[in-house]
């Protein structure tokens, strides 16, 4: 009996340590294969740039794909003392950003331009829910461009490019406020969808909506702008806000409203016409969805734009051309967005399976049960998702990326605030393969890939010469009032010139700074201690900003980034004179000494100033 | 007369050599080429042409002064150097239609010699210049690691972190190719 046992014993524990093994090899296989998918060897280039709208870090993450490398961050609504970017408080960008709405954002979706319905790599649009404000970033130099604070709006939260060529962008108004926007009003709350016109970055009209605008995509045509929208009832807390059975998705007919705006049938408030459905036939279409419904998406070929339940474990397609529901299809619990390969198939993410569910558009409208393809666990709760071109006509099918919203387990913990959760999912096969995962500072909530091969090209690395551009050789330090000296300087490997600036206590100085630099990749910064000034100039850049000097003292500014092989000794000197100082301060031009004598025998072209000057840098090191 | 006489080809083998001398008057004569592990795909060019130093002379100009070597301001030898070229072509031009016999041959030789003559004078005028770039250089540079040197007429040089090649552009190429073709018209037998 003994013998018998501990045979029973010995077979099982050789079938497990060979379902081990197999299971192992199996496991070790599938890892080397994702791990050669997403590996871009040094010096190698990502065949992707990922978008990552930076949620409350009120930037944008740019991610190369498939690597999960971060690649750069552009600050938009939050300073930046890195980039130098909106830090000191007469930074004009800085109070550009306190003028809107304040120097902190919420990012939620990316939107680049279109041009016949796929990325033409000009714009990328972003919004800050938080202050209702519309930011776009220029994809030549990756830098913020241009802020608009959306007037009669609270909570600026969807927002989606009208296709196939970038005519507007919409804005959806997801916090409802008094239609007069005074506490005072009893009226019911509503919200507004505002349309902006994207090269002067004006709101062109604004169509009002009773209920919260949550999400949004266009019609591939341009005809309708689709937005998710819940709380109908117009309830001003949460109970108040589920209380019926559907809520809606909107299809506003952008053709109707502009035609309600010529015809004079909008009602202008803060400078922004806005049209009253009501009193606007034709403009605004409720189609009835589950209650409380979240992501709208149009299918790549225009035909269907499918509304996400949340709540209610079900999509609703609706056909574009006529607007009505032609499906309903069960795809899992708490569906949020949906995205799209090139294969005719849709993926939604599922916030409470912590799933993504592959399924056929054509096969769930014709009702067929094999509608649903494959599933995929995520970690954990997943939000967006987006597969690479999902967004526009022409997806590419390979890559799909999960945004979660908890990370939990999956990477070293880092005290009670655990990084955020990206997953790369390969989408190329029938079944969806899990490639990687990468963390990110929060909080992501949407992303779009743009192919390298269309964005690369268009990248600038040395900026523009800007009107306001100091040349060298031009560099000088002059008084323009009692109290205010302006510095014209330029900065190039390894010096500043002027090297010394003497001022006096209580002037207003401003810094005019060219880098002068034309070779990729060599920026300067320009910090000045104790004065709260950090500025950063990629090459070419110029920046202009004005600082206070309350204090008398030997202020030492330097460069913060490195630079070349005498970035240490890249610095100079801000000399606060005692308001009543004994000393006499002189202005100063490039080609005179501080003494204001002239340095004999040069020419006053640039080029020679410039020789000039590295003539005086060698003299110094000389001495 | 046909192609194949003598005097005919002859005459076009200094024509076309008389004209490449004058179209490389106007053309980059000398380049260089500067390497280094942190200008990966972007190598720095200078070319000297008629009219001065070209190509990325800014950044040259602030990379210099690490190590102290002083950029040429003005190449006077420029200043002759084209006109010798136009009057060299001249002269090549005149032997094209010199006559086949003895006064001929010498009038063909002496543009031969001529071309020679300037060919190593600039040869040995850019050698001296170089010379003097890699020592004639401010000796309290703050990198102290490159001692003083001589970039080659032809080929690379390592100078610090950088390689430096140098090389004839099209109109030094253009030179040299005139004067083969002067050569092969000078050595072209007369006919019996």
């Amino acid at each position: 009996m003994t013998r018998i046992i501990t045979l029973i014993v010995v077979a099982a524990a050789a079938v497990a340590a060979l379902v081990q093994t197999l299971g192992c090899s199996e496991t070790s296989s599938a890892r080397t294969l994702a791990a050669q998918e997403v590996y871009v060897p040094p010096g190698e280039h990502d065949k992707y740039y990922a978008f990552l709208s930076g949620g409350q870090s009120g930037s944008v993450f740019v991610v190369g794909i498939p690597s999960g490398r971060l690649i750069r961050e552009i600050p938009v609504f939050e300073p930046r003392a890195a980039y130098g970017y909106a830090v000191h408080p007469n930074d004009p960008r800085r109070r550009e950003l306190e003028a809107t709405g304040g120097a902190w954002g919420d990012t939620h979706h990316p939107a680049p331009s279109e041009t016949n319905g796929v990325y033409d790599g000009r714009y990328l649009w972003i919004n800050d829910l938080a202050n209702g404000r519309l930011a776009r970033v220029r994809l030549d130099t990756f830098e913020t461009d241009r802020i608009l604070k959306i007037p009669n709006l609270q909570g600026a939260h969807g927002i989606a490019v009208v296709s196939p060529n970038t005519k507007y962008i919409g804005v959806n108004g997801e916090f409802e406020q008094p239609t007069d926007g005074l506490a005072t009003n009893p009226a019911p709350y509503t919200s507004v969808v505002a349309f902006v016109e994207p090269e002067s970055m004006q709101v062109k009209f604004e169509v009002r909506v009773n209920g919260n605008i949550d999400i949004a995509d266009s019609s591939k045509d341009g005809r309708y702008f689709f937005s998710t929208v819940y709380n109908l009832e117009q309830g001003k807390d949460m109970g108040g806000m589920i209380q019926f059975d559907r809520d809606a998705l909107a299809a506003i007919d952008i053709a109707a409203a502009e035609k309600a705006v010529a015809d004079g049938k909008a009602q202008v408030r803060n400078g922004v016409p806005i049209i009253d459905p009501e009193k606007a036939e034709g403009v605004l279409t409720l189609i009835p969805v589950p209650k409380n419904p979240h992501g709208v998406n149009v299918t790549p070929d225009g035909r269907y734009a499918i509304a996400s339940g949340k709540l209610s474990p079900t999509v609703t397609i609706v056909d574009t051309k006529t607007l009505k529901i032609v499906a309903e299809p069960e795809v899992g619990l708490g569906p949020l967005h949906t995205t799209f390969d090139n294969r005719g198939n849709a993926y939604t993410s599922l916030f409470l399976d912590s799933q993504v569910v592959k399924w056929n558009v054509d096969k769930a409208v014709a009702g067929a049960p094999d509608y649903i393809i494959d599933r995929i666990n995520v970690h954990y709760n997943i939000g967006h998702l987006q597969a690479a071109g999902g967004e526009t006509m022409k997806p590419y099918g390979d890559y799909l990326l999960a945004l979660n919203k908890l990370s939990k387990d999956q990477y070293l913990p880092v005290g009670p605030d655990m990084p955020e959760a990206q997953e790369l999912i390969d989408i190329s096969g029938e079944k969806m393969r899990m490639l990687a995962a990468f963390p990110t500072p929060p909080e992501p909530h949407d992303a779009v890939f743009m192919a390298a091969s269309v964005l690369k090209s268009k990248v600038k690395q040395v900026f523009d010469v800007a009107a306001n551009a100091v040349k060298a050789g031009d560099e000088s330090v002059s008084r323009t009032g009692p109290h205010d000296v302006t510095v014209n300087m330029t900065m190039i490997r390894s010096a500043y010139t002027p090297e010394t600036i003497e001022v006096r206590e209580g002037d207003r100085v401003t810094f005019r700074m060219t880098n002068v630099e034309t070779i990729r990749d060599m920026t300067h910064g320009f910090a000045l201690p104790d004065h709260g000034l950090n500025v950063s100039l990629p090459p070419g850049a110029t920046r202009e900003i004005t600082i206070d000097t309350p204090k008398p003292g030997v202020y030492w500014f330097y460069c913060t980034n490195f630079c070349s092989a005498l970035h240490l000794e890249m610095r100079g000197r801000l000399i606060v004179q005692p308001k009543d100082g004994p000393v006499k301060i002189s202005d100063w031009r490039a080609g005179q000494n501080v003494a204001g004598l002239e340095v004999p025998g040069v020419p006053s072209t640039e080029k020679s100033h410039d020789r000039e000057k590295h003539h005086d840098r060698e003299q110094s090191h000389d001495r | 007369m046909t192609a194949n006489n003598p005097t005919i080809a002859r005459r076009r083998l200094f024509l076309v050599s008389a004209a490449l001398v004058a179209i490389a008057a106007w053309l980059p004569y000398w380049g260089f080429v500067m390497s280094a592990p942190q200008y990966p795909d972007e190598s720095l060019m200078l070319l000297v042409s008629h009219d001065g130093i070209g190509g990325d002379v800014h950044e040259v100009e602030t990379l210099q002064q690490y190590i102290g070597v002083r950029f040429p301001e003005r190449l006077p030898e420029l200043d002759w150097l084209p006109l010798a070229m136009v009057t060299l072509a001249a002269v090549l031009a005149l032997a094209a239609f010199a006559g086949p016999g003895p006064r001929g041959r010498l009038v063909r030789r002496s543009s031969i010699g001529l071309f020679a003559v300037l060919l190593i004078a600039a040869a040995a005028t850019v050698q001296r210049r170089l010379y003097s770039v890699g020592h004639d250089r401010n000796h309290h540079a703050p990198i102290t690691a490159v001692k003083d040197f001589t970039p080659r007429l032809f080929g690379p040089t390592k100078v610090g972190n950088f390689t430096v090649w140098s090389f004839p552009h099209v109109g030094g190429v253009a030179l040299i190719a005139a004067m083969t073709l002067a050569v092969a018209g000078a050595r072209r037998k007369e006919l019996p």
